[in-house]
């Protein structure tokens, strides 16, 4: 088994290509992504701009090619002939409110689930989500399985999510699916993570800081 | 740099299985380091002028940032609006989200201001794991003493204890926030030993370990009825009372409208992180992108004391290529899970697991000497041996490492088939800010915790301590920031700027240079170039 020394040189091979970023029309080389090509050109007031590693999920772009609209993110998306390139501003304040320390028990998730985010039942599978999402996470899905009151198996389908919020925008029902998602995530982690190792440590410090705060009173 | 094995030849040469031969022994540690560390770079440190820090040694790029003219007087503050709050918290990434959640839960008015987007921070980015002592062969103990040794023994004893005992109950914390963790069959927290670790701590959830961790912070912290979020809001200017000597607010601008405000408080926490966007010495970062030491000018022009400003983390396999993710990280979890590092001659030449300074300084000594990969002129790298590793584990890095593998499917590079390509990316801030056990600086009312906070970690920081630090200093200044109780503040003043000024004009120093930077020149209409 070798490598191909193909790939491993595919950065250096450039060529030039038009587009516009902003309504700006810009130069740059395929081997750019839109981020560096909006400071390659001087575009100003970019600054949805994070990581520049896709898992930040703040350079969210519109992206036109023709009569096709996608959305999604610039730091992973490459510079090409004609493409029209819009940054989105940044995503609004949440509509779904709830904070955990609000919750009784484990029994009380499911009800307090239909309350939170009630748009969440009425999904009309259109598939918006999961076309905008740029992780290829299967939203729709996620979304089904959070109803239908399966949160770790919810969770696990947006385990990939940056939190762009893609999908919140592209939903006609407003249900805010990566915020669903990240509620079944948060929900699984606070009623149903309990390691054994943590805790057992957790009692020896405990038993440790007793044991002290003893010895000193005996003093 | 024209020397190094080229590309084509290293790659029709490498093999997965080949006999690497025995591992060099490494001698002299203090000898590899003084020679091929960035830190050590001739011409690379100078010497402080004025301030808290005079005399100290001190970073060039850094130095011209601390000793540089602010961008307000007085005359901007008369008509700015006013808000008061109980705490103000000043950077978004997680030790501000720590810092803003238990002062919120210890009954604080909290605002957040943040320069970019909420969570947008070097957190998000973090990869390999946290540190905690919680396997039956490890210790509170253990830890102090890997971290301090790791640290080249520079570090404050007392904060280092107080980190290390906060790990188990961190976890807990975070947990209870909604963070997922790696779990083995069992329900245990599934750890690894990373480089400088005498035991296998490093908890972590896949390779997405900061992403999960920010983004249940970020929804907790926007969830919370009492903690208010500005974003896109960077500081230009902390306020002082009329004698200079304690922080009382802060001002701040707004990279939306340009408009400033003046926030009135009892305690300010800065979480503004680090400084790779400084690109020191000429490195690549694996920062993001408002990593440009905001924090630590600040901090400085109001008198706090600041320590290890020579001291940084070049973290040892950043990606040469492909070429828009150069700087970018292959997390230390990768070599934790047993990928070697190779020369162009198909030779190991560290141990991959020793501490991040050691292991960088020997790459670079690889690359100085000719036995690197050569893509062109300006890049030279060495194998991080990762087809190997998939070799001896098949499914490893696709179950394990799922970030990596997404990052490089989109420049069409499969690691599973193709060593990466390496080099030092300039990583961490290992000083920062002078703080006691409750993250307080050495002047009263200014908090600093996470990275631009020093005296953790030392000269060298090890893997998994960072994201410990700021959950655990970030709850810890939360809370002394809440217990402040005096009245606030009666009148707010630049007098610590005004202070600056003379002491820069008394040194004959330019005041030419504005700071803080906010974001890096080329991404503020400046001239780009990779």
């Amino acid at each position: 088994m070798t490598t191909s020394d193909a790939t491993a040189n595919k950065g250096n091979q450039q060529s030039g290509v038009t587009l516009t970023i902003n309504g700006l029309a810009v130069n740059a080389d395929t081997s750019m992504t839109l981020i560096e090509a909006a400071w390659h050109a001087g575009v100003p007031r970019v600054t949805g701009v994070g990581c520049l590693e896709g898992v930040c999920g703040s350079c969210r772009v519109m992206l036109r090619r023709g009569k096709e609209v996608t959305v999604g993110l610039a730091c992973q998306t490459f510079a090409e002939n004609g493409i029209e390139v819009v940054f989105l501003p940044p995503a609004s304040a949440p509509q779904h409110h709830y904070e955990l320390s609000d919750f009784k028990d484990g029994w009380d998730i499911h009800a307090r689930f239909q309350d939170i985010f009630p748009e969440a039942s009425r999904c009309r599978h259109c598939h918006g989500c999961d076309n905008a999402c740029p992780k290829g996470i299967t939203v729709e899905n996620g979304v089904a399985l959070s109803v239908a009151g399966r949160y770790r198996e919810a969770g696990d389908a947006f385990f990939e999510c940056v939190m762009c919020e893609l999908c919140d925008v592209a939903c006609p029902e407003l249900i805010a699916p990566a915020h669903v998602g990240l509620f079944s995530r948060r929900i699984t982690a606070h009623f149903h993570q309990r390691p054994p190792n943590l805790i057992h440590r957790l009692e020896e410090l405990r038993q440790e800081k007793s044991g002290t705060a003893q010895e000193e009173k005996d003093e | 740099m024209s020397n190094g094995i080229p590309l084509a030849e290293a790659l029709a040469r490498y093999r997965p299985d080949a006999d690497l031969g025995p591992l060099p022994e490494l001698t002299d540690t203090d000898a590899l380091l003084n020679a091929y560390h960035p830190d050590h770079l001739r011409g690379s440190v100078v010497k402080l002028v004025v301030g808290a820090n005079a005399g100290d040694n001190c970073q060039r790029g850094l130095a011209e940032l601390l000793q540089s003219e602010a961008f307000i007087d007085e005359a901007d503050l008369a008509g700015t609006p006013v808000t008061d709050i109980d705490v103000l918290v000043i950077g978004g990434g997680g030790a501000g989200c720590a810092a803003a959640l238990m002062a919120a839960e210890k009954g604080a008015r909290v605002l957040l201001a943040t320069k970019l987007r909420l969570g947008d921070s070097n957190t998000v980015m973090a990869e390999g794991g946290i540190q905690a002592a919680i396997e039956p062969d490890d210790s509170i103990q253990r830890h102090i003493q890997d971290t301090l040794r790791g640290g080249h023994h520079a570090g404050d004893p007392a904060l280092v204890s107080a980190l290390a005992g906060d790990g188990p109950d961190v976890l807990r914390w975070l947990i209870r926030q909604g963070m997922q963790f790696e779990q083995t069959p069992s329900g245990d927290l599934h750890t690894r030993r990373a480089g400088g670790m005498s035991a296998a701590r490093l908890v972590h959830c896949r390779d997405y370990t900061g992403l999960e961790m920010m983004r249940v912070l970020r929804e907790a912290v926007i969830q919370h009825r009492s903690i208010e979020v500005w974003e896109q809001s960077p500081a230009v200017e902390l306020l002082s009372n009329e004698l200079g000597q304690r922080c009382v607010g802060a001002v701040i601008t707004s990279l939306l409208d340009g408009r400033l405000r003046i926030v009135r408080t009892r305690s300010v926490i800065l979480a503004t992180g680090g400084l790779g966007r400084l690109h020191l010495n000429g490195f690549p970062t694996s920062n993001h992108l408002g990593a440009t030491g905001d924090g630590l000018v600040l901090a400085y022009r109001i008198g706090a004391r600041l320590r290890e400003l020579d001291s940084f983390q070049y973290h040892p396999t950043g990606l040469l290529h492909p070429a828009h993710l150069a700087g970018k990280l292959v997390t230390e979890g990768v070599r934790a899970a047993g990928a070697l590092l190779v020369n162009g001659l198909d030779r190991r030449f560290i141990d991959e697991l020793l501490p991040r300074d050691m292991v960088c300084a020997a790459i670079l000594r690889e690359c100085g000497e000719g036995r690197g990969i050569r893509i062109d002129d300006q890049r030279v790298g060495v194998w991080l041996d990762t087809p190997r590793l998939e070799r001896a584990n098949p499914g490893l890095l696709e179950k394990q490492f799922p970030n990596l593998m997404s990052r490089t499917r989109v420049s069409g590079i499969d690691p599973r088939i193709e060593p990466l390509l390496v080099h030092p990316t300039l990583h961490y801030q290992n000083g920062g800010a002078v703080i006691n056990v409750n993250g307080a600086t050495t002047v009263p009312g200014l908090y600093a915790v996470g990275e631009v906070a020093g005296g953790i970690h030392g000269r060298n920081r090890i893997m998994g301590n960072a994201l410990l630090e700021i959950i655990s200093f970030g709850r810890r200044a939360g809370i002394a920031a809440t217990a402040n109780n005096d009245r606030g503040p009666k009148k707010v003043t630049l007098e610590h700027v005004n202070r600056l000024r003379r002491a820069l004009t008394l040194a004959g120093m330019p005041m030419t240079q504005r700071s803080p930077r906010v974001l890096p020149d080329y991404a503020a209409g400046g001239v780009w170039n990779r």
